[in-house]
């Protein structure tokens, strides 16, 4: 939509939807739109796959789920982040970077510096 | 975990909802994207359409979700099942089979295993009672095996054997407890202060008793069972310091025990001091067994060896300063044995328990084996239907698990109704006497027995799918059309294992039913054996004259003449006697006697025999036979020349040329004054004591009971044949007429001890018959099945036999010669296995040799018929077969 998307790396999904559920409690569709909206637009998770992974975590218990009322009073589950998806969500953050810094250092290296 | 194993269940058992709510959820997605869309200027039908379209497969993603709640495996397993309870309500005769095969087999396991859990298994219950032994004197030279303990062992061992952290004795006593007029005969135990203390559970309520208690003159405290002090006392509170009268004394409750608190198999509900004088504590006093029992707790880290040799080398220096007594009693092979408390109470009961066990063990697997015949079976006409569900792509991992569902949930609903059968075996067990076992009482249908056999149940069900997945796997491998031709070598090797099958479970069946031959043949022999007296019309019953109302024996000697002249001018009387003690009753005094004028053979050991004290018209009451003198009279009892009586065990023993009568014997193993030996005026024969299958010929002396008066005595009644049915009510209306303060107890005819004496043989016994009948019905079920399918799998080819002329007799006995090689390797194999149980029962026979000819002959006739009955159906079946119908068939 509108402006480049890039491709969502495999096992970023979770981290993104943690990431997104920690800064408001969100339905799915939220989710969706709030990903879309923290990465610039430049993220979009495929519609199917946001589910599947909506339930694994709370299965997980990373997430906790609960039916209240949308903006526009129809009846949606809200997602929330629990204590374990935050301590999950600051060690995904902190790995990723950590491997980002290193694969950025990696692909800047110049010739002259090996 | 925890979460997700929550997680699971929910999304399991409210299942509707979980799918509800996800539906839900992604309905409001779609209509959140879809108005987006139209707010973004999209028209309404075109945004639906995209909002569809952009989500992708509705489906797919809430197959994903199911998955990503573990609920897929859940489905796969709950569709294997809902297969499973299909296929079995398909083919009712087969599952009926199945069904009841398994709550037999499983249930009868049970019943037996709650046996030998509650009597083997279960530790005792008290803390670490791994450390508590049992130690007692043991003559073995003197054919006394085991004589309990003297009050002076207790008090030479206590605090002196650095292996044993406490010691305790106790004897078990029936003691008459209420007030006058209200008085009721009561199981008691008398133990030392520190018998609680020992097992490591005393009372609740109150305190244990102390040393200042163990005299005479201060032992009239008690310490009451939680059952007597509810039923006989109402719970009361205020129960500490209160009075009740034992044995017509009054006695104060000092403790209450916990509801928990049961000692081995004692029935005692009140607890008393154990009593004694200084005279009995003296070093002369050390082999006066029977004093009680000892009990002791080993120090921690001690093992019982250790213990032995302290209690070896403590009796040595004891012994050595005991001279020519000592010397006696060593050759006696006297020892204190040490041996664990629980392992020793059972002893006597383990071989048959294990035996119980085994026989269950073995029906179990030939109902399995019967089991996995059948599927087998089954499992080969279901071939083409495998074939096709792989052909639409169900992998091996499928066949496997569908397998492992269909049979678990046989055996899990088999193991549900097995709990049912198990429940009603063990009250069966019950009434057959396994109440009356050691620990019998605690044997008890619990939770914990109920998860065993379901696991055993299930673990049944993964075994028993193994060779139809084996099977399965092998047809899978193979082309499943090739092998419909019948020809291919799974189907010959599935056809081998299936004979195989049938062989083990013939040879199985032949082992249970020739071990059932053998115990029924001893338990017959048993019955057969005389018992040395008479006991139809008899009745017994047991009093004990309390030392406060018979101070001294001229008293008890007084009231038991003045009861036998009561007792036989009853109508319906013959004529009564009494003892200290009757064949069978369960206890055997055994003592030492020394013939006057006899030297010991060389090396000869001082013997223990049954030593009576009797009155009345004892002899002639039981009916025992006189060889030679005479029986001894009320007379005796009121004379002071000291006369005796023997059986015939004793005078031959001693005089195997004849001539015991008028010779003399002192009681004990010493010699005494001329004035106290006995006179031998008579010999009668020789009784069972301890048990009609107890061959040793221990010898016997009866004393006249006013030479040697006891307080507890068994009353023996003989009534006029035809009138002796209401002889026990006689008996107690009699005793209370004389005193009404003294409860006649055990009140039994002579039959009923004799028959209960049977018990341990007649109820293994039976139960072995009931196991070889159930095996025998499945080896004729299993035989059946496998033959029915050899003439079904066959058809064609009868047919084609037929139309070509063969006669349905060739046909016929074509199946009959099969059926027959099964059944002689079966039988074959049968006849070794019988061989080597019957030499590993051989302690539980009575006269019967372990190979028993008879027995095997029998067992092999009695197999050969019914599976024959079992093979001729099918055969006849084969004969009947139309040629037409079977070859335009299929």
């Amino acid at each position: 939509m509108g402006t480049k998307s890039a491709e969502l790396l495999p096992g970023t999904l979770d981290m993104l939807i943690l990431k997104a559920v920690s800064l408001a409690p969100l339905h799915g569709y939220g989710v969706l739109l709030r990903i879309r909206q923290i990465s610039g637009n430049a993220l979009d998770i495929p519609q199917g796959s946001l589910y599947p992974a909506l339930y694994r975590l709370e299965h997980q218990g990373l997430i906790a789920a609960e039916w209240g009322q949308s903006d526009n009073n129809r009846r949606a589950k809200f997602y929330t982040l629990t204590t374990a998806g935050r301590k999950r969500l600051r060690e995904e953050t902190a790995g990723w970077n950590r491997l980002a810094s290193a694969i950025g250092s990696a692909l800047s290296t110049a010739p002259d510096e090996v | 975990m925890v979460q997700r194993l929550g997680s699971l269940y929910r999304a399991l058992f409210h299942r509707r909802r979980f799918e509800e709510a996800m539906a839900e959820e992604m309905r409001f997605h779609l209509a959140q994207y879809t108005e987006d869309l139209v707010r973004a200027g999209v028209p309404p039908a075109e945004a639906a359409r995209r909002a569809r379209l952009e989500f992708g497969s509705l489906d797919n993603a809430k197959d994903d979700c199911r998955q990503a709640r573990g609920l897929r495996l859940a489905d796969a397993l709950s569709r294997d099942a809902r297969h499973a309870v299909r296929l079995l309500r398909k083919t009712p005769g087969f599952t009926v089979t199945a069904l009841a095969t398994l709550a037999l087999c499983l249930g009868a396991n049970l019943a037996i295993f709650a046996v030998v859990d509650s009597v083997l298994l279960r530790p005792l219950p008290f803390p670490e009672s791994d450390r508590l032994v049992s130690i007692f004197n043991t003559y073995p030279k003197a054919g006394v095996p085991n004589d309990g303990i003297s009050i002076t062992n207790y008090y030479e061992r206590r605090g002196h054997i650095p292996a044993l952290s406490s010691l305790a004795i106790y004897r078990e006593i029936t003691s008459i407890v209420g007030e006058r007029g209200a008085t009721a005969r009561e199981y008691a135990s008398l133990v030392s202060p520190e018998f609680f203390a020992t097992v490591g559970l005393g009372p609740v309520m109150g305190r244990t008793f102390t040393d200042t208690e163990t005299s005479y003159t201060t032992n009239s405290v008690a310490i009451l069972s939680d059952a007597f002090w509810r039923q006989r006392l109402n719970a009361d509170p205020q129960v500490l310091g209160r009075t009740i009268r034992v044995n017509g004394q009054a006695t104060t409750v000092v403790g209450v025990l916990p509801a928990e608190f049961s000692y081995l198999s004692s029935k005692a509900r009140i607890y008393f001091p154990l009593a004694s004088g200084p005279g009995q504590r003296l070093p002369t006093e050390r082999h006066s067994g029977s004093a009680g029992q000892m009990i002791a707790r080993l120090a921690p880290g001690v093992t019982v060896a250790e213990a032995q040799a302290q209690i070896d080398a403590q009796n040595t220096a004891l012994e050595a300063k005991s001279g020519d007594k000592g010397k006696e009693m060593a050759a006696a092979g006297f020892r204190s044995m040490v041996v664990p408390l629980h392992a020793d109470h059972v002893a006597s009961i383990r071989p048959t328990v294990l035996l119980m066990q085994a026989g269950a063990a073995l029906l179990l697997l030939i109902g399995a084996v019967n089991l996995v015949n059948l599927l087998l079976i089954r499992a080969s006409g279901q071939l083409k239907d495998l074939a096709v569900r792989q052909a639409i792509g169900a992998s091996r991992h499928h066949v496997v698990s569908q397998v492992l569902v269909e049979t678990t949930v046989l055996t899990a609903i088999g193991g549900l109704l097995g709990l049912l059968v198990g429940a009603g075996g063990i009250r069966l067990l019950m009434v057959l006497g396994a109440d009356q076992l050691p620990l019998g009482t605690h044997i008890a249908f619990d939770a914990r027995l109920a998860i065993i056999a379901m696991t055993g149940a299930i673990v049944m069900g993964l075994a028993i799918g193994l060779p139809i997945i084996w099977y399965n796997l092998r047809a899978h491998a193979a082309s499943s059309l090739q092998l419909e031709s019948r020809t291919s070598t799974a189907g010959r090797v599935a056809q081998r294992v299936r004979h195989a099958f049938v062989i083990a479970q013939m040879a199985i069946a032949f082992v249970l039913l020739a071990s059932a031959g053998l115990l029924a043949l001893s338990l017959r022999q048993a019955l057969a054996t005389a018992p040395g007296f008479q006991p139809q019309q008899v009745v017994t019953g047991q009093i004990s004259l309390p030392g406060q109302s018979y101070p001294n024996p001229a008293s008890g000697v007084a009231f038991t003449s003045r009861l036998m002249d009561a007792l036989k001018r009853q109508p319906g009387v013959a004529t009564a006697g009494f003892a200290d003690n009757i064949p069978l009753s369960g206890r055997s005094n055994k003592s030492a006697a020394t013939i006057k004028g006899r030297a010991p053979r060389p090396g000869e050991a001082p013997r223990g025999h049954y030593s009576y004290s009797v009155g009345g018209e004892y002899f002639a009451a039981m009916g025992f036979a006189l060889r030679e003198g005479r029986f001894l009279t009320p007379d005796d009892n009121g004379r002071p020349e000291r006369v005796c009586v023997v059986d015939d065990d004793f005078a031959r023993y001693y005089w195997p040329k004849g001539g015991a009568i008028g010779q003399q014997l002192f009681e004990g193993s010493v010699a005494g004054k001329d004035s106290e030996a006995y006179t031998i005026v008579g010999i009668v024969g020789a009784a069972r004591q301890a048990g009609l299958t107890d061959d040793t010929a221990q010898g016997a002396i009866y004393y006249p009971y006013v030479q040697r008066p006891q307080s507890g005595m068994f009353l023996v009644v003989r009534g006029v044949p035809g009138q002796a049915e209401s002889l026990g009510l006689t008996l107690q209306r009699v005793v209370r007429g004389l005193d009404p303060d003294l409860p006649v107890n055990d009140v039994q005819s002579m039959d009923t001890r004799v028959s209960d004496s049977l018990i341990a043989r007649r109820s293994p016994a039976l139960l072995a018959i009931a196991f070889a009948v159930i095996a025998m019905l499945l080896t004729a079920i299993g035989t059946y099945g496998v033959l029915s399918y050899a003439v079904s799998q066959r058809r064609r080819e009868i047919g084609l036999r037929m139309a070509l002329g063969a006669r349905p007799e060739q046909v016929r006995s074509q199946f009959l010669t099969l059926a027959l090689r099964l059944l002689a390797v079966g039988i074959a194999v049968g006849l070794t296995g019988a061989w080597l149980t019957g030499r590993a029962m051989q302690t539980l026979l009575f006269h019967v040799p372990s190979v028993h000819t008879g027995t095997l002959v029998a067992t092999a006739a009695i197999m050969s018929i019914v599976c024959l009955i079992a093979c001729l159906l099918p055969s006849q079946r084969a004969a009947r077969i139309s040629p037409m119908e079977a070859l335009t068939d299929q």
